[in-house]
């Protein structure tokens, strides 16, 4: 069991860095990467790279109100007079804070219910966790989102749990259709023959051979629950004023199309750069990974 | 000879094209949602709808005043108990009956019954209507009334025997089940000079010029009027550019505003129609309930910059009643931003500034107020009070207005009056009988202010009716139940390159809904 164990890790060690010199090798991963952690920066030092960081709070000013792109306003003002370049620094913190939590949230109860339910095919325990996976899973993911935040009161914290509550089958399913081919496998047969406990196998054999296709998804969920959220912010069912969340602000701005078009266009080009970048990632971890695998 | 014939047959021609023709479709727009049934509908939409669709006994003049209508003439006894109406005989329904004196009765007697809308106007002062002969009918008053020919311009008359062939039962009303309401919500049963054709709910509603009303029409006038139910900016620019939208609602943004005004043959009307924005603050949860704290969030607002930046062309409120509505009292106090005070206000409130978040709920419909609520946050976090800024729809806020509970702790709404007197705004406001409606937020309930209002308001002499207007606005003042923001004025965007739209022209009707008359707007 030792030694499949160890030829297993020293296999992904080496199919890492091959993965990642892969990576590296890929232009589009990269500006994705690049993509990625600038949002990041901004997104950790808004205060700080914000020209005008007051206004990304209870800040209004309708003498400057929708003013367009200029060397004092980069991204122009919108019509409460708001530095919008600020604004959107401020508002990559709640989409990523979006994606984050949301992710958090979800892939620990997703992949301990799909282990368990692969682990334990054929049984009760895999029929209940599984039919209580396809009835979330029939249900269009935004459409219930937007179904439970419709019920309760539009706020960040019931946007993130909305979605929360409609992503994790996507895990359980994934790691249920690897838990319970992985069970037949025989190192999993010589932990159960050698006495090894419920969770050893689970959690030490298992889940490790789960990783990779765990970690991809993550980051190609990550984009999606980012463009999700703002989906729910646009309709006002997220973020609430003068929160800077980008789908707020490409809400407010619509209304002032074409005329203020900076308004939502910069907002819109911020969403589409940050879920852009997580998307170019997991492909380039989806290449990284599937090199292991060889 | 030939020629003289075929240019005389070439002018029957165009002139038969011209009858024919008539005036081409007036659509509007406007926030949602209208009620048709004159015994519920009384907010901006549904004010405009039941001018169109229905008569009643007197008519606003531009002043206001009232003009002899459906009634040709009128006396009252000595002690002004007793009202006597003399009807026209040549008055039609849409369906062909005559309209009588027992459809004025029975109108009344409906509206006072289910007690919704403007019954207001009547409950607690009207004792009975009856019956003199076909056309003559008699208000009696339980107490003298001075501006009762006045709140006359919101009974609607009804088809009698439309409603009671269309009754559903059981309903609410005794043998009267329903008296009519499911009926009425979708279908007219008026007289007015549009009869209804089609009313989607929660789109549009249809109506066409009707053929048979006993004032001539001007053949210049629309054939078909439509109210379309949407404030949104893109799809009323959209309209408007298409020429399928003759006039636009008063809820665009500035920015929409300026847009429309650039369009070619597009202008913008701007009037002041005796309408008030107020933020309205319940006074019966903490911490509005105390006048301390309302009093800080006044003198904390930011009067100037809402007039000068957010609705440019307003100006700031001197009290409870605009200006130009007959009885408001100009030297009632005006607040002003001053920070200082505000802050000595708080010291004096049982409650501190962060105690409680304050949630402020504005309309979802009138884009323009999201900026008055977000002023109004940034200034209040400069006393350190917290607001919570919410987006509502009008249907909601009336809903949650309904009872003192739900009622948020300031709630911001544009209100006019519903006759050319003080007393409306007062009574519809303040009055104990108006809480539970949107109109009034603050729930005073206060028992020494109703006996107040009401003495005012039965006061036949004007000038000291006026006078006791005068002492009602400083008393509210006081009490500061609202912060009077300011004076609207209300602009329409319009198709002026062939629209003839009088109240553009100047000609503004002071009572709500009477400017969307369509009959008064030519149409090329």
């Amino acid at each position: 069991m030792n030694y499949s164990r160890n030829t297993l890790l020293k296999r992904r060690a080496e199919g890492f860095k091959k993965g990642w010199y892969k990576f590296s090798r890929n232009p589009v991963s990269v500006l994705g990467l690049f993509f990625v952690l600038t949002v990041s920066f901004l997104a950790i030092f808004a205060p700080y790279v914000s020209p005008y960081p007051t206004h990304a709070s209870r800040f209004v000013n309708f003498a400057e109100a929708g003013q367009p792109p200029s060397l004092k306003h980069l991204f122009g003002t919108d019509v409460f007079g708001r530095d919008i370049l600020s604004r959107v620094f401020f508002g990559f913190r709640y989409s990523l804070m979006m994606g984050v939590v949301v992710l958090s949230l979800v892939v620990i109860p997703g992949v301990v219910l799909g282990l368990v339910a692969g682990y334990y095919r054929g049984t009760w325990i895999d029929t209940v966790i599984m039919r209580t996976t396809d009835i979330f899973l029939a249900v269009p993911p935004l459409i219930l989102a937007l179904a439970i935040c419709s019920v309760l009161t539009p706020s960040v914290f019931n946007a993130m749990m909305a979605v929360s509550l409609m992503w994790w089958p996507w895990y359980t399913r994934l790691v249920y259709g690897l838990s319970s081919s992985l069970r037949t496998e025989f190192f999993v047969q010589a932990a159960e023959v050698t006495g090894a406990s419920r969770s050893h196998i689970l959690f030490r054999e298992i889940l490790p051979n789960c990783v990779s296709s765990i970690f991809t998804k993550m980051s190609l969920d990550m984009g999606w629950v980012i463009l999700i959220g703002s989906a729910l912010s646009f309709v006002g069912l997220g973020a609430q004023p003068p929160i800077p969340d980008l789908g707020t602000m490409v809400a407010d701005g619509a209304k002032y199309l074409p005329d203020q078009w900076w308004i939502t266009i910069f907002p819109a080009f911020a969403i589409m750069i940050t879920v852009l970048g997580f998307n170019l990632i997991g492909d380039g971890f989806r290449d990284l990974f599937a090199l292991e695998e060889v | 000879m030939k020629g003289k014939i075929v240019v005389v047959v070439g002018l029957v021609i165009l002139s038969i094209g011209l009858v024919a023709w008539g005036g081409g479709p007036l659509r509007a727009t406007f926030a949602w949602p209208t009620y048709i049934d004159p015994a519920v509908g009384s907010d901006f939409s549904s004010s405009s709808s039941l001018v169109n669709l229905y008569d009643s006994l007197v008519y606003p003049d531009a002043k206001g005043d009232p003009l002899p209508h459906v009634a040709t003439a009128w006396e009252t006894s000595d002690d002004t108990l007793i009202w006597t109406f003399h009807l026209r005989d040549d008055v039609t329904f849409h369906d062909g009956t005559p309209l009588t004196a027992e459809d004025v009765k029975y109108s009344m007697d409906r509206l006072t019954t289910i007690g919704e809308g403007y019954a207001f106007l009547f409950l607690g002062r009207l004792a009975s209507t009856d019956v003199i002969d076909d056309y003559t009918v008699q208000f009696n008053l339980a107490q003298p009334f001075g501006p009762f020919l006045s709140t006359l311009y919101r009974l609607y008359i009804l088809n009698k025997d439309v409603v009671e062939a269309n009754i559903e039962t059981p309903g609410p009303y005794g043998d009267k089940g329903d008296y009519g309401k499911g009926y009425l919500l979708v279908n007219d049963a008026g007289s007015g000079p549009y009869v209804l054709k089609e009313f989607r709910l929660e789109e549009e509603l249809v109506m066409t010029k009707n053929p048979n009303y006993w004032i001539p029409i001007d053949v210049d006038a629309p054939d078909e009027v439509r109210f379309i139910g949407t404030t949104e900016a893109a799809t009323v620019r959209t309209m408007m550019s298409r020429k399928e939208l003759e006039i636009a609602d008063q809820w665009q943004s500035q920015e929409a505003l300026v847009a429309l005004d650039a369009m070619e043959g597009v202008d913008i009307a701007a009037f002041s129609p005796g309408t008030a924005f107020y933020l309205m603050m319940n006074t019966r949860i903490p911490p509005t309930d105390d006048i301390h704290f309302r009093k800080a969030m006044a003198w904390a607002t930011d009067y100037a910059t809402v007039v000068e930046y957010i609705f440019p062309g307003a100006f700031q409120a001197c009290g409870p009643i605009p200006q130009n509505i007959p009885g408001a009292d100009p030297t009632v106090f005006q607040y002003y931003r001053d920070l200082d005070k505000a802050r000595e206000e708080l010291a004096l409130s049982k409650y501190s500034a962060d105690e409680y978040e304050i949630e402020f709920h504005w309309i979802a419909e009138v884009p323009d107020e999201e900026k008055v609520a977000l002023s109004f946050m940034s200034n209040m976090a400069d006393i350190g009070i917290n607001i919570k800024v919410v987006k509502v729809p009008w249907m909601s806020v009336v809903e949650e207005m309904g009872a003192v509970e739900t009622s948020p702790h300031i709630v911001s709404i544009f209100d006019s009056s519903h006759y050319p007197e003080a007393g409306s705004l007062l009574e519809s406001r303040y009055h104990s009988n108006s809480a539970p409606t949107w109109e009034q937020n603050e729930w005073l309930l206060d028992t020494g202010l109703d006996a107040m209002l009401e003495s005012a308001i039965n006061t036949v002499d004007c000038a000291e009716r006026f006078a006791k207007y005068a002492g009602l606005q400083h008393m509210i003042t006081a009490l500061c139940p609202t912060i009077f923001l300011f004076e609207q004025v209300e602009k329409h965007a319009y198709q002026s390159a062939y629209i003839d739209w009088p109240t553009a022209a100047g000609e503004v009707n002071p009572v709500m809904g009477y400017n969307l008359a369509a009959r008064f707007i030519k149409v090329d």
